[in-house]
């Protein structure tokens, strides 16, 4: 390195006067944090930011923060005394909602000024980036592997693996490209991570840019997350501005230059291939694999693209070490599962359906669904009974209750095609039929195909009409049999992996609810 | 809704040249544009993209019509989206959308015989933790009820 101080003197220095500015601004007063989110906004968040900057005082400061993850009890505002007491204002009361909860991507959402890089610095930011640019790329990526950390997005990819296999690549310019797409139904995990702590994505998005040899990084945002896209907007100036972005980061020799694209909608659109085209302009469709990204992805140089949640992870990493991230949440913890098979760290659930409290809850891999609806999220709504949960979302599947004790990790959670996904958890009552709602999902993934490909495009219409017809009592044994073969022939042959994924709520439900699925054929065939 | 400013595809033009480089990749933001400017997308205004970046108009029609949240066709006067993800249709969205449609005396995707309303139904609009959610020109309402939103579209204060 050829610059005079390094990046983690830089940021001490640079820390020191946001700190000395922030006495200034906020020594001896009440702070006032209004939580403004997309999901707070719906229900008057903005109203409530009016009235307190109209009734604030001359000691007392407002701050505007992304929302903690209580959505249900938004619009939330706290309020914290000189003296540190804090007092809640919401809708309906937070209890133990965060007993069981490791905050580490979501760390200070809600609690700092959104796009604040002073607040960010005065919470621990940007020590990741400082550590891993005061390293090799390579020694960082080797950090990152020893962690354990597997992309979010639902693949649950090695994001080191990744890396390294971009940086070996011989071609330039190399892209990064975070995937906010985020299009999936029952998933708002990355819309409060971009709206409460931009500047964490930020910092993971220079760390691993430096780690592969980028200079040039794209936030992909899905088209309807206004308010997630207009604080990353905001968060990258105040980060270029305070010498955190573009170049000579930090003082070194570095440079990243962030973009922000947004996207047009579909749920295929998060699909990184397709995602990929949809930037440079062609019609939403996945492209055929290999070449992977890695190899030849945007304008068919190497790219990277890592999912927003788990550009998150990565500070923590760097900052406090791999084996403090290995050991959150590292299961299963017997000795008999290698340290690189186990899952670590946390993953964000966004938790729906029949639970009082739902919400983005950040849990440690292996914390049960159980635990996440009854003590997280304390389900099943008064005067109903759980009888389900829906877990991961369109390419997932449904779960009986006799299956809620099963632990989240990465991937599969059942070899019946229900896995984790995203980390959409929604729980279910006897007004939700599971049969209805693996047909609302089947539906779905007819709607959203894409069209490219035949198994997919020709399948999932005539599994909806298979399902159909049994749920109608006019089903046959044969629907039953077609439903099975072409849930394989979709998994088998699509190009996809939401294609592949597209029969699982059917095998899901053969699997799980074949039961019901046998009665419904047999009494329509009296 | 707002005004369109531009009215012919000499005026798209310069508008066109000023704002999106000539490349492939500017294809989607520029769609964008089009229907922030004309709330959906007309044909001869994607002609004219397809002009000026270069692609041929029935590809930029093929591109805008794979995408969801892009509209070929012109919507009423306002538009009411009821979410019907999971968590909403369980909590209500369900009732929400089947009474809307029995007001408005339209189905869902249909627009009302006076041109004014256009009601929808959506995939999920993310506000899972707020079910019911409904939005109504651009603007989305958690723990939504039906009066409301008949009080929004009708300028009225909320409730």
């Amino acid at each position: 390195m050829t610059t005079t101080a390094s990046p983690i003197k830089f940021l001490s220095q640079i820390a020191a006067e946001a700190a000395a500015r922030r006495k200034e601004l906020l020594g001896g007063k009440t702070r006032h944090i209004v939580q403004v989110a997309h999901c707070s906004l719906a229900v008057g968040a903005d109203k409530v930011v009016a009235a307190v900057r109209q009734a604030v005082g001359e000691n007392e400061v407002i701050i505007v923060a992304g929302c903690d993850g209580t959505c249900f009890q938004a619009p939330k505002t706290v309020t914290i005394a000189p003296d540190g007491r804090r007092e809640v204002k919401g809708h309906g009361v937070e209890s133990d909602f965060f007993a069981l909860q490791k905050r580490i991507a979501m760390d200070g959402c809600g609690e700092i000024d959104a796009t604040d890089v002073d607040d960010y610095l005065a919470h621990g930011g940007y020590a990741g980036l400082a550590k891993a640019l005061s390293m090799s790329p390579e020694a960082v990526i080797e950090e990152v592997k020893a962690s354990g950390l597997r992309g979010r997005g639902g693949a649950y990819f090695p994001a080191a693996m990744k890396w390294e296999g971009a940086r070996k690549v011989r071609n330039s310019p190399k892209y990064l490209v975070v995937n906010a797409e985020e299009g999936e139904p029952g998933i708002f995990k990355d819309r409060h991570l971009m709206e409460g702590v931009p500047h964490r994505i930020i910092e993971g998005m220079a760390i691993a840019a430096y780690a592969t040899g980028i200079n040039e990084a794209y936030v992909y945002i899905n088209a309807e997350a206004n308010l997630s896209a207009h604080r990353m907007e905001k968060a990258i100036a105040r980060a270029k501005a305070a010498g955190l972005l573009c170049e000579k980061i930090l003082g070194s020799d570095f440079t990243l230059n962030v973009t922000i694209m947004r996207g047009a909608g579909g749920y295929v659109c998060g699909e990184e291939t397709t995602l990929l085209n949809t930037m440079e302009g062609y019609r939403r469709e996945p492209r055929l694999r290999p070449p992977f990204p890695t190899t030849a992805g945007l304008w068919a140089k190497p790219t990277v693209i890592n999912n927003c949640e788990t550009l998150a992870n990565v500070p923590f990493i760097m900052a406090k070490g791999a084996k403090a991230y290995a050991a959150i949440g590292a299961w299963p913890s017997d000795s008999k599962t290698p340290p690189n098979q186990r899952a670590s760290g946390t993953k964000i659930v966004s938790l729906s359906g029949s639970v009082h409290r739902p919400g983005v809850v950040e849990l440690p891999m292996g914390t049960t669904l159980r635990q996440i609806i009854e003590a997280v999220g304390n389900g099943p709504m008064a005067g109903h009974a759980l009888t389900g949960v829906a877990v991961g979302g369109p390419s997932s599947g449904v779960f009986p209750t006799s299956m809620l004790d099963t632990q989240i990790a990465p991937g599969l959670l059942h070899e019946s095609g229900v896995m984790l996904g995203a980390g959409g958890v929604i729980a279910l009552d006897e007004r939700t039929p599971a049969l209805d709602v693996v047909r609302r999902l089947a539906a779905y993934n007819a709607a959203e195909s894409c069209g490219k490909c035949t198994p997919c495009r020709e399948g999932t219409p005539r599994m909806v009409d298979a399902l159909d017809r049994i749920l109608s009592g006019k089903g046959a044994q044969s629907d039953i049999e077609e439903l099975r073969y072409l849930a394989d022939v979709v998994g088998a042959a699509s190009l996809c992996g939401l294609g592949q994924a597209a029969g699982s709520p059917i095998t899901s439900a053969l699997r799980f609810f074949g039961d019901e699925i046998a009665m419904r054929v047999a009494s329509g065939a009296r | 809704m707002e005004v369109a400013l531009i009215t012919d595809r000499k005026e798209l033009r310069a508008v066109l040249r000023e704002k999106f480089p000539r490349n492939h990749g500017q294809l989607l933001p520029a769609l964008h544009f089009l229907q922030h400017e004309f709330g959906h997308l007309p044909d001869w205004a994607m002609e004219v993209v397809g002009w000026h970046l270069g692609i041929p108009a029935s590809e930029v029609y093929g591109a805008a019509t794979s995408y969801t949240e892009l509209r070929i066709k012109k919507p009423g006067e306002h538009v009411v989206r009821v979410c019907t993800g999971l968590g909403c249709w369980m909590n209500g969205g369900k009732d929400l959308l089947s009474g809307l449609a029995h007001d408005l005396q339209a189905k869902p995707g249909e627009t009302t015989s006076d041109g004014r309303i256009t009601l929808e139904e959506t995939l999920c609009g993310f506000l899972c933790g707020l079910a019911p959610a409904v939005e109504v020109d651009g603007k989305w309402q958690g723990r939504a009820t039906a009066a409301a939103v008949h009080a929004s579209v009708n300028g009225a204060a909320k409730p």
